[in-house]
This record gives structure tokens, C-alpha cells and sequence, in this order.
């Protein structure tokens, strides 16, 4: 069995305090990846002298409208992000996003910025969040600093945060008139699976018909998510009249595999991620096409 | 390792224990508490066994550190019944034969009363959805759902 020692405060202040003071810390919050973690001994684990407990800590749990952003809070659970009017009226991408992580169980006790953290390459909230430009603020006792989502990651399970720092805030700007988002997720099953393959795809789509600014995010696709420049200058200029979803669809397939090269699950991701960004365009241009 | 000190209520009484840092809601209940109903199957947070009420949600007890928990308030199994009466909902599990070996049962139940804490007219999605992290290998789901259903409509 693991040994560390048991740090826990209610206070952020304290926190940086702990983090400035000791070293080899492991945060804990939700606990739903962590503790599975050390239940497996996962190679993944970085060897930590303490744990520091930080679920409680009841700064770090707003959800508040900012200017033209919407800040939440890392310990928001997914259980309240799915039920917060003010998500599901802006966001809904993230609403179904979430709906999708876990079992009840799970989303009343993970938290989005746990899920942000974890970096893993099946987070169910990252492509959604990325395709949304939310940005990251870092925190320690030197002071804070903000990063886009896309750039605090850094690999599979890997980021930026720095071990004296904690996230601190998500920041995500609202989308304007004319912006649409799709989120599709793959799994073995309905309940308790993690993703095979998600996307997620934000775009506007301006007065003559026209896509622009689209931001396209696979997950489960490459080794960490990230967004498909080509997949979406493909999609940006064309009409919701006369796109060629069948071009598009090989386009990212083929991005994904410039991304990852041919692995074992290559064959079977390939036409399924063409599917998936095949079905959320469709459900798009449809959503579109009601509103003209 | 130092052992931590935290106070919490659970199925209504207050409680001061020490526990070791490495240990799990879980193992709180069934070895200190002895208040084995709980049960661990998986220990990933996967099966639902261990299901509790934890400040009127339901989690997995064996993805929670008791050191965690100070000021909580936990509800088990054993919670339910109240000055020797079965809750209603533990009453339908009987009457509806939801129950085959019964290891799921603990776990579906505080799933089932989280639910109708927030809810208490779901529709069967919604139970569906309640249910959706608990592992039944023997009964097929559809006993439980109905005898949930049966405490709804009354």
C-alpha cells in the first residue's frame, strides 16, 4: 500500500501554502480517477509524499457569467455543470458532454477541473472545452498565469501545471449569434464506458450560409485532443447548402492518421471518426436549416 | 503515516474517528463501523456496490478517503429502516423479487433513494439513468426498475 501523508484544507490560500512548503504533493479532489489509480498501483502515478485534499475547498466552486465569459470553478462536480441553467443555455455541447462521463455516482463526485487535469486522452470534457477556447488559470503563491486549454496540454496524461500551482478558474468566452455545436461519443456501452472516439465541433454559421470559424476536436482520436486545422479550413467558406461531407469526412480521417500514424486501432478509427464528424455536421446544417 | 481525526454523521448519528490516510469511505463503514450492508465489488467505481448517500447524493464509497469527509453526513443501507420499519423502497425489492443474491441490492437501493430524494416522480428513464452505475449479474434490471416504479406511482 502506498504512504503518504493526509493533507486536507477547506481554505485556497492554505493550499498554496501546502504546495509552496512541501514537495511531492498529489492533489486530490474528486477522487474518481485518482483513487482508481492507486487502487491499480498505475505505473501512471508519480511517487507522492502527500496527498492533498482539496474537494472541500468552497472557493473553487462558482459558476459565474464575467463580461463575455463564463468562469467556473475546478470543483464544480458534473452532476452541477449538467444542471446549471447557465451552461445548459450557453453550452449545451458541455451539458451532453458531461451527461456522458461515468454513472450518477461518478458525476456527483468528479469535478471538471479533475477531469482537465487528468489530461487523459478520453476526458469526455476536453474536446468540447477546447473547441469552446476555454482558458486555464494557474495559481501558487508567486502568483497566477492563464494558458488556452489546447496549450496547457502537453501530451497523453501530461500538462503544464507546474507542481506548486493548482488550476484555479476555466474561462469560457460565450459564442455569439449564429454559433452551433455537436458533440458524438462512442463507447462500448451506454453507462460507465469510456470514449472509443468523441467529437466535438463548433461553428458559426453566418447570414449567407456560410460556415465559418469552425473549431473541430476528436477525442480518443490522437494521443492527447487536440484541434483539426485542416478539418476546419476544410469546413469554413463552404455552404450548408452544398457542403461535400464525404470529402470532409476523408479529410479528417486522414488528419487523424497524419496525427497518430497507422496503429492497431487505426482501421476500425478511421471511417468510424469520418462517421462521427459526418453526423455532427448533418445535425448541424438540420439545426441550421430549421432556423432559416 | 499519521492517522487523521474527522467527525461525521452517519444514518443520523455523530461520529469521531481516526482513520489512516489511505483509507476509503468503505473500509470505514465495514471494519470500523461495522456496517458491512455496504458492500465493495469492483473497488474502480465501475459496479456500484458500495453505493451511499454522501450530503444527499449518491457516490462510491470506494473512490472517497474518510479523511475527506469531515462535517458529512452519510447515509447506508443500514439507514433506511426507520424505528423497525423497512423503507418502502426496500419493501418494493421485496414484494417485486428484486433481489436474487442480493449483493447488488445495498448499492441499487441508496441509488434508487438518491433518486427519489431529488425526484420523487421519475420517469424510467430517469431511473435508468439513477441506475446506470449499478451492476445487477442476476436479475436483468427489470424486477428493480419495477419495484422503483411501484413506490413512484403510489
Amino acid at each position: 500500500m502506498l504512504s503518504y501523508e493526509f493533507l486536507t484544507t477547506k481554505k485556497i490560500e492554505e493550499a498554496f501554502d501546502y504546495l509552496d512548503k512541501f514537495s511531492k504533493v498529489q492533489i486530490l479532489a474528486g477522487g474518481t480517477d485518482l483513487l482508481v489509480e492507486i487502487h491499480k498501483k498505475s505505473s501512471r502515478l508519480p511517487h507522492f509524499d502527500y496527498l492533498l485534499d482539496i474537494k472541500n475547498i468552497s472557493e473553487l466552486k462558482f459558476i459565474i457569467p464575467i463580461d463575455n465569459s463564463i468562469e467556473i470553478g475546478p470543483l464544480v462536480t458534473h452532476s452541477r455543470l449538467i444542471n446549471e441553467p447557465i451552461i445548459k443555455n450557453n453550452f449545451s455541447i458541455l451539458v451532453v458532454a458531461a451527461q456522458t462521463i461515468g454513472s450518477a455516482q461518478i458525476r456527483n463526485r468528479g469535478t471538471v477541473g479533475g477531469n482537465i487535469v487528468n489530461g487523459s486522452p478520453a476526458a469526455d470534457l476536453l474536446p468540447p472545452l477546447i473547441a469552446l477556447k476555454a482558458e486555464v488559470e494557474l495559481t501558487s503563491k508567486k502568483g497566477k498565469r492563464v494558458l488556452s486549454l489546447e496549450e496547457f496540454l502537453t501530451g497523453p496524461y501530461k500538462t503544464k501545471l507546474q507542481a506548486h500551482e493548482l488550476l484555479t478558474k476555466i474561462k469560457i468566452p460565450l459564442l455569439g449569434a449564429g454559433y452551433y455545436t455537436d458533440f458524438q461519443k462512442i463507447g462500448r456501452r451506454k453507462a460507465l464506458s469510456v470514449a472509443r472516439l468523441s467529437l466535438a465541433l463548433v461553428t458559426k454559421i453566418d447570414e449567407d450560409s456560410i460556415f465559418r470559424d469552425t473549431r473541430i476536436v476528436p477525442g480518443s482520436a490522437t494521443p492527447y485532443p487536440q484541434s483539426f486545422p485542416k478539418s476546419e479550413k476544410a469546413v469554413n467558406g463552404k455552404s450548408i447548402f452544398n457542403i461535400d461531407l464525404e470529402e470532409i469526412s476523408k479529410i479528417t480521417s486522414n488528419e487523424m492518421v497524419s496525427i497518430t500514424g497507422e496503429r492497431w486501432s487505426t482501421p476500425y478509427k478511421k471511417p468510424t471518426i469520418a462517421i462521427l464528424i459526418k453526423r455532427a455536421l448533418e445535425e448541424i446544417i438540420q439545426e441550421a436549416k430549421i432556423n432559416e | 503515516m499519521s492517522k487523521i481525526t474527522v467527525t461525521f454523521i452517519v444514518n443520523g448519528k455523530e461520529v469521531t474517528l481516526k482513520v489512516r490516510p489511505q483509507e476509503r469511505l468503505v473500509d470505514t463503514l465495514r471494519e470500523q463501523l461495522k456496517l458491512t450492508g455496504t458492500k465493495e465489488g469492483c473497488s474502480i467505481g465501475e459496479c456500484g456496490a458500495c453505493t451511499v448517500i454522501l450530503d444527499g447524493k449518491a457516490v462510491s464509497s470506494c473512490l472517497i478517503l474518510t479523511g475527506q469527509i469531515e462535517g458529512s453526513e452519510v447515509l447506508t443501507i443500514e439507514g433506511l429502516e426507520v424505528d423497525g420499519k423497512l423503507d418502502s423502497l426496500q419493501q418494493a425489492f421485496i414484494d417485486h423479487h428484486a433481489v436474487q443474491c442480493g449483493f447488488c441490492t445495498p448499492g441499487m437501493l441508496m441509488s434508487a433513494k438518491a433518486l427519489l430524494i431529488h425526484n420523487p416522480r421519475p420517469s424510467r428513464e430517469e431511473i435508468k439513468t439513477a441506475l446506470e452505475g449499478n451492476l445487477c449479474r442476476c436479475t436483468g434490471y427489470e424486477q428493480i426498475i419495477e419495484a422503483i416504479e411501484s413506490v413512484t406511482k403510489n
